[in-house]
């Protein structure tokens, strides 16, 4: 019994952790680029980019790992997109982000319209690692999976450890906090935000190619189904720190999961699951309430000059 | 609905399906069923041809009048599910009746936004309106109310008037069918059901397939849960994963518009844990090349063609479709069996399933007493006896019983369309609930 419920969790957990992947790979470029004080909405547009590039790019060269390079690529195009928009532009970030999610949607399904109902002859297969894959509920956990989510613990690792551990941690910090005196010590405040505006893209696209090369691996239209908005209150939830997103993404795919691991439990008591399905939303409300305390504000808060253009001098 | 021309050559092929049965075993007949399905097919391109030669006369009577038709659809038209299918039927008629029919498709339409969207349509001049969506019943009656001189057809919904019809390609037999082999290749008795949304459709199918998990397998189960929605490849992932893992489930079937379901069963395969799938609306052979067995596939196009060779010839018209109610199923060639285009059974699995023999004895319309069939050949004898003209077995013959162990149908006697229209009742080997407040 006690060894049948450990490889039931084990699985629970493998599932959670698979389904929080591409909500994490899109939160942590947003991490990145609102730390720099550049919002970015459109990540749902951007990762059916990449989900769409990403499976082209597959069934074409017959190998995955290309089509993750390329969704990585055309995120980060997208993302520069956003950048010039946003930074040398100064367009307003929340409407320039909107229609990137039309855009990103429009032109996924146009792009990829010939490759509906094609099956890779390769995706994206979970692998276990040796000796490790062998604990008990965390080896299924979090070490039998696909490449993407092995590379995913290491890319968030290396994200905490620049952003507060390194000089060009402050920097972004710096600029996303107060821009002109970032600018005064002598920081450039447009390359920095253009770096994470653009990283922010490549991350998303990313995403999602986690999804068309290793989740759900095919192409339909509108593949990612508000995934990208997740991300987005995920980013709230993660008070714009990597470690905090990890941790975010995988209760949020946890409870999602749950919803179904549940279902019938759920029903016989008479409580709706999908109840569990409101999670990452309500969380995120709570934490954008607690957030909005001054005191508490000042440590854990947004960066101050989110979704504000920097002008020069003014 | 169909021709008494139409009926007296279905009614030809059933009677040469039985006598191929006889003589020839029944792998030939369903040769011959899927014969039919190409006669019909043939039937239209006979009925185009004829027309054609009508046109070619003088145009006295009237010049070659185009037909101006739109479809309305509810998804996107590259979701490899529902409106894929619809729109393989619209391509399908745009090019075999391309000289006197120009199509038009919206997709992505609300229920909300459906009289805008049918308003548009007519000021631009469309006047045949295919809805394809459930949600759209209120909005394409009205419209029909407001334009009478358009004819409105809608699909899966249940209001009709003078100028709109009602039409649907039914799943349920292929389900039973699907039910049989499940029944047959489950190993823990555990069969898991991914279902979209709990209406009455959704609800029959899981019946049918139930029933025909039971005509083989007494004892499995059937495990139904919800995704909530129509698309969403992510969900019905971790819902296929929840089934395989949490209740054992070794075979799945579903109700979602993407080959998600296939495509996790065939990674479990890769990881050396069979999971089975069937192919749901669309091919999805090469999405589970070693775990898909059968499944059901939907023929739009052979309703369309239907329906716009009778508005061009005058048959239908904005005055006397009151009663026009398309319910087609494997007689009229509307759905098929299978994973992939003729392909009704993987073949990886024929030798599988034709060694799992099933104990029991079945009479067909002409007397022969079929003893011990295998899974195999109970496929193929039910299904040509579901393609007979009137059919000679249906899977919602009583006895049922519901879950909590109602007799919902009397021994002997067979729902009609109205109930199996309503459904709203699980049998009795069905594991899960259906929640209350449903639909989409």
């Amino acid at each position: 019994m006690t060894s049948s419920l450990i490889i039931e969790l084990g699985h629970l957990l493998n599932i959670s952790i698979k389904a929080g992947t591409p909500l994490l790979l899109a939160s942590l470029g947003e991490v990145y680029a609102e730390r720099s004080g550049v919002l970015n909405l459109g990540l749902e547009g951007i990762m059916l980019i990449g989900a769409a590039t990403g499976f082209i790019v597959a069934y074409s060269t017959g190998c995955p790992e290309l089509g993750v390079l390329a969704a990585i690529v055309a995120g980060a195009i997208i993302g520069l997109l956003h950048a010039f928009v946003c930074i040398s532009l100064q367009a307003n970030q929340v409407v320039a982000g909107l229609a990137l999610v039309m855009v990103g949607t429009g032109l996924s399904s146009l792009m990829a319209r010939d490759y509906v109902g094609i099956a890779l002859k390769r995706a994206l297969r979970p692998v276990k690692i040796p000796g490790l894959s062998r604990i008990p509920i965390i080896g299924e956990g979090f070490f039998h999976h696909d490449i993407l989510v092995y590379a995913s613990y290491f890319i968030t690792l290396i994200l905490w450890f620049i952003m507060y551990k390194t000089k060009y941690g402050i920097w972004i910090r710096a600029v996303g906090e107060d821009p002109s005196a970032a600018d005064a010590m002598g920081v450039n405040v447009y390359l920095v935000r253009y770096i994470c505006t653009t990283f922010g893209g490549a991350m998303a696209g990313l995403a999602g190619a986690h999804i068309s090369l290793a989740y759900t691996p095919m192409w339909v239209e509108g593949i990612t189904v508000g995934r990208g908005w997740i991300a987005l209150a995920l980013v709230i939830f993660a008070m714009w720190d990597p470690l905090r997103a990890m941790i975010g993404a995988y209760l949020f795919g946890t409870t999602e999961v749950l919803q179904y691991w549940l279902q019938m439990p759920l029903q016989a008591m008479g409580i709706d699951p999908s109840l569990l399905g409101t999670f990452p939303y309500v969380a995120t409300i709570i934490v954008l309430l607690v957030g909005s305390f001054e005191r508490i504000r000042k440590r854990i808060g947004a960066p101050a000059s989110l979704g504000k253009p920097y002008v020069r001098g003014f | 609905m169909a021709s008494p021309k139409g009926a007296l050559f279905t009614a030809l092929v059933a009677i040469i399906c039985i006598i191929a049965g006889l003589g020839g075993g029944w792998f030939i007949a369903w040769n011959q069923a899927r014969g039919e399905v190409e006669a019909l097919r043939a039937q239209v391109a006979e009925l185009s041809k004829r027309l054609a030669a009508v046109e070619a006369k003088p145009p006295e009577v009237a010049p070659a009048e185009k037909i101006k038709a739109a479809w309305i659809y509810v998804g996107p038209v590259e979701d490899y599910g529902w409106t894929y299918g619809h729109d393989r039927g619209r391509r399908y008629v745009a090019e075999v009746f391309k000289d006197w029919l120009e199509t038009y498709a919206v997709p992505k339409v609300s229920g909300a936004e459906c009289l805008q969207v049918i308003d548009k349509l007519v000021a631009e001049g469309y006047k045949v309106i295919f809805a394809t969506s459930f949600d759209f019943m209120d909005a394409t009656y009205k419209a029909a109310e407001k334009y009478p001189d358009v004819i409105f057809f809608h699909c899966s919904g249940y209001l009709r008037r003078q100028n709109m019809g009602t039409y649907f390609a039914e799943f349920y037999q292929l389900y039973y069918l699907n039910g049989l082999i499940a029944g047959a290749l489950t190993k823990t008795g555990h069969i898991g059901y991914v279902a979209a949304h709990p209406t009455p459709e959704v609800i029959r199918h899981i019946n049918a397939f139930a029933l025909g998990v039971k005509e083989v397998n007494p004892e499995a189960k059937v495990y139904v849960l919800w995704i909530h929605a129509w698309y969403d490849p992510t969900k019905a992932r971790e819902l296929a994963e929840t089934l395989i893992n949490k209740y054992s489930c070794d075979v799945l079937a579903f109700t979602e518009d993407t080959p998600t379901v296939v495509e996790v069963c065939q990674e479990y395969y890769e990881k050396g844990r069979p999971v089975y799938a069937f192919a749901h609306y669309s091919p999805m052979l090469k999405y589970g090349p070693d775990v898909c067995v059968s499944g059901q596939l939907v023929h739009w196009e052979v309703i369309y063609a239907d329906i716009l060779m009778k508005i061009k010839l005058g048959i239908y018209t904005n005055t006397n479709l009151e009663n026009v109610d398309y319910w087609w199923m494997l007689r009229e060639g509307a759905v098929e069996l299978g994973c992939d285009y003729g392909v009704p059974i993987n073949p990886k699995f024929i030798p599988v399933l034709k060694n799992i023999i099933v104990e029991k004895e079945i009479m067909l319309p002409n007397g022969t007493v079929v003893k011990n069939p295998s899974v195999y050949d109970l496929v193929f004898i039910r299904l040509a006896q579901m393609m007979e003209e009137s059919p000679t077995f249906d899977p919602f013959t009583g006895p049922i019983y519901d879950q909590q162990g109602n007799l919902r149908v009397p021994p002997g006697e067979r729902l009609g369309h109205d109930a199996l229209w309503t459904m709203d009742w699980f049998v009795d080997n069905v594991v899960g609930e259906i929640p209350k407040g449903g639909g989409a």
